[in-house]
């Protein structure tokens, strides 16, 4: 305990040192936490997305990213072999739609995603929590439905005009709240037009409710067998392939946040170099009283786990209110809180900060352990 | 034969200097007596170097020293440090004490050493500085206190854990007269029992107050001088 306030002590003598010292640290695993918060936030909301979106499985042709807009490219012929097949393959409930894709696709507010639903079809059968804001449900037959968060980026209101192309135009006759960022984003519109506007009796996808009992990769598993030139995507494996991706990202982004902590880690090792050199006559007064090196040793290594873990702890700390901010900004123009700071992330930045100081300190400990006493006190 | 507490035998250090060897300190031997000792000397008469190695600050070339029965000349750098906690006490000239630390907790401090209970070491640091006058000033870091004032808070640290010998290397040597002598006077106050007080100095007037005077001269014990 006294050990713990002789280091208090010493660092608060140097209070500007430590005070930028320490606000290094906090930068350093701010940065980290804050960019490593994307991926936690990423799978946060991926899971949250998946348990909100109904359908298990959706069919799309060949080469469809799992998350890109699929093209209208499945033929009429797969959805009679679905239907004929549904009952062997596991396959409670399934519905076509066409999916059109209006804008630059880069800018949230200037890009439009037409969702093409068939007649009797209703957002609900794609988000079951999907609730009405303003107007009505169902697109059907010749009106527009829009997402609430597509509403808020793009300012539409009930009665406005969407046209999806020269000649075709529909009025909003609802906005709705699916309860999910992703589908709260899409425009549905009747099939019947997406299709018209494609110039195509082609549907884009191909939406399945598995039936009680069956696993969801199986059944897409046998749809792929049975159809040639489809994938059959199955949510449980979306999770898997988005979170392949999502750790690459996460690898990444450690690898930039490590050089903002080495940065840190320096700053430490410097302060407590510079602090050991200016207390050589001070742990020649202890070595001479009877301090032996380990008690030496563990004093510097300890002021350097202490600007470690308070940096690291305030770090953390300035981390959950930048994703704080983050998310502010990515729900409002994506839908999605896309920056999470979890229990686990919290802990590992800890972890990270702790060794962090442990490197640094290692180094001037030893050097103050293995100071003699006689030029330590300028005995000789 | 008791044993003794404080022993040289024939200790000798040599250093290099650049392509030379320069032996500051030949064939010391003597055996430290209870109470004061004096060790004077010009400077570069090995005084400092005689203290060094008595205290087990440094390993002397050739001899031995025994502390308290330790063979000192023979340990190891962290054994020497735990036979200086227990059985020795220091007061140096100046910059004794741990600037981060209150009068209290330096005088306290070889007790923190030594794993004594928190509230013991209080009481007993506590008691000391009332021993040396300056129970008032616990609270007080070192840059608050008068170089007078400091020394006899060194003093009360080197006896925290009631030492057999107490190294005291030119302790009046940066202060004025009054608190000189006030700081000699509780030094040799402490040559109790079986203590042995041992005071490098090159003050003659301080080494007036020791029961014996050791003269180095160019590294050689030359005189042993017993006084009444």
């Amino acid at each position: 305990m006294e050990t713990f306030l002789l280091v208090a002590r010493n660092l608060k003598a140097r209070p500007v040192r430590s005070l930028l010292t320490l606000l290094g640290i906090v930068v350093a695993t701010a940065s980290m936490v804050l960019f490593l918060s994307f991926g936690e936030g990423l799978r946060k909301a991926l899971s949250a997305e998946m348990t909100k979106f109904g359908p298990q499985i959706r069919v799309v042709a060949e080469g469809t990213g799992t998350f890109g807009v699929p093209n209208p490219e499945l033929g009429p012929e797969v959805l009679r072999t679905l239907k004929a097949h549904a009952d062997e393959l596991g396959i409670a409930r399934l519905f076509p739609a066409a999916v059109m894709m209006k804008g630059s696709g880069f800018d949230p507010a200037t890009t439009f995603l037409f969702y093409g639903l068939p007649e009797g079809i209703t957002p609900k059968d794609l988000a079951p929590a999907a609730k009405v804001v303003a107007g009505r449900l169902d697109p059907h037959p010749d009106g527009a439905v829009v997402g609430k968060q597509k509403a808020e980026q793009s300012r539409l209101t009930l009665g406005k005009t969407l046209r999806l192309s020269r000649k075709i135009a529909l009025p909003i006759v609802g906005i709705v709240d699916a309860g999910s960022g992703f589908a709260n984003s899409f425009i549905f519109v009747p099939m019947e037009v997406v299709q018209r506007a494609l110039n195509t009796t082609n549907y884009s996808v191909v939406l399945i409710y598995v039936k009680e009992g069956y696993a969801a990769d199986e059944v897409a598993e046998k749809i792929e067998a049975l159809i040639p030139g489809v994938d059959a995507q199955s949510t449980t494996e979306a999770v898997k392939y988005a979170e392949r991706a999502i750790r690459i990202g996460d690898v990444i982004r450690f690898g930039i946040s490590l050089i903002a902590l080495v940065v840190g880690g320096l700053l430490v090792a410097n302060t407590v170099m510079m602090s050991v050199y200016e207390r050589i006559r001070e742990f020649g007064v202890m070595r001479a009283i009877g301090a032996r090196r380990g008690f030496i040793f563990r004093l510097v290594l300890l002021e350097a786990l202490l600007l470690a873990l308070s940096g690291g702890a305030l770090g953390v700390a300035a981390g959950i209110a930048g994703s704080q901010v983050v998310n502010v900004y990515t729900t409002h123009a994506v839908g999605l809180a896309l920056s999470a700071v979890t229990p686990r992330l919290v802990l590992f930045s800890l972890l990270v900060a702790v060794s962090l100081g442990l490197v640094a300190g290692v180094i001037p400990a030893r050097v103050a352990s293995r100071i003699s006493v006689i030029e330590a006190l300028g005995r000789i | 034969m008791e044993a003794s507490v404080l022993r040289a035998k024939n200790l000798t250090k040599r250093y290099r200097q650049g392509e030379t060897w320069i032996e500051a300190l030949k064939g010391f031997t003597y055996d430290f007596p209870p109470g004061v000792t004096a060790v004077v000397g010009p400077s570069g008469s090995g005084k400092t170097t005689l203290l060094n190695l008595l205290a087990g600050f440094d390993t002397p070339s050739e001899g031995e020293v025994h502390l308290a029965g330790h063979p000192l000349h023979a340990l190891g750098e962290d054994e020497r440090a735990g036979v200086r906690l227990a059985h020795a006490g220091f007061v140096f000239q100046s910059w004794n004490l741990l600037p981060t630390l209150t009068a209290l907790e330096n005088v306290a401090f070889p007790l923190l050493l030594k794993g004594v209970p928190r509230r013991e070491r209080t009481e007993r640091a506590q008691a000391l500085l009332a021993e040396v006058g300056l129970e008032r000033r616990a609270g007080h870091f070192p840059n608050q206190l008068s170089g007078g004032e400091q020394q006899r808070v060194a003093i009360a640290r080197a006896l925290a854990l009631d030492p057999l010998v107490l190294f005291a290397d030119e302790p009046t040597g940066n202060l004025d007269s009054a608190a000189g002598s006030r700081v000699l006077e509780l030094l040799v106050r402490q040559a109790q029992g079986e203590r042995r007080v041992v005071l490098v100095t090159h003050d003659p007037e301080v080494a007036a107050r020791a029961e014996r005077i050791l003269r180095l001269k160019d590294g050689a014990l030359v005189e042993i001088q017993e006084r009444p």
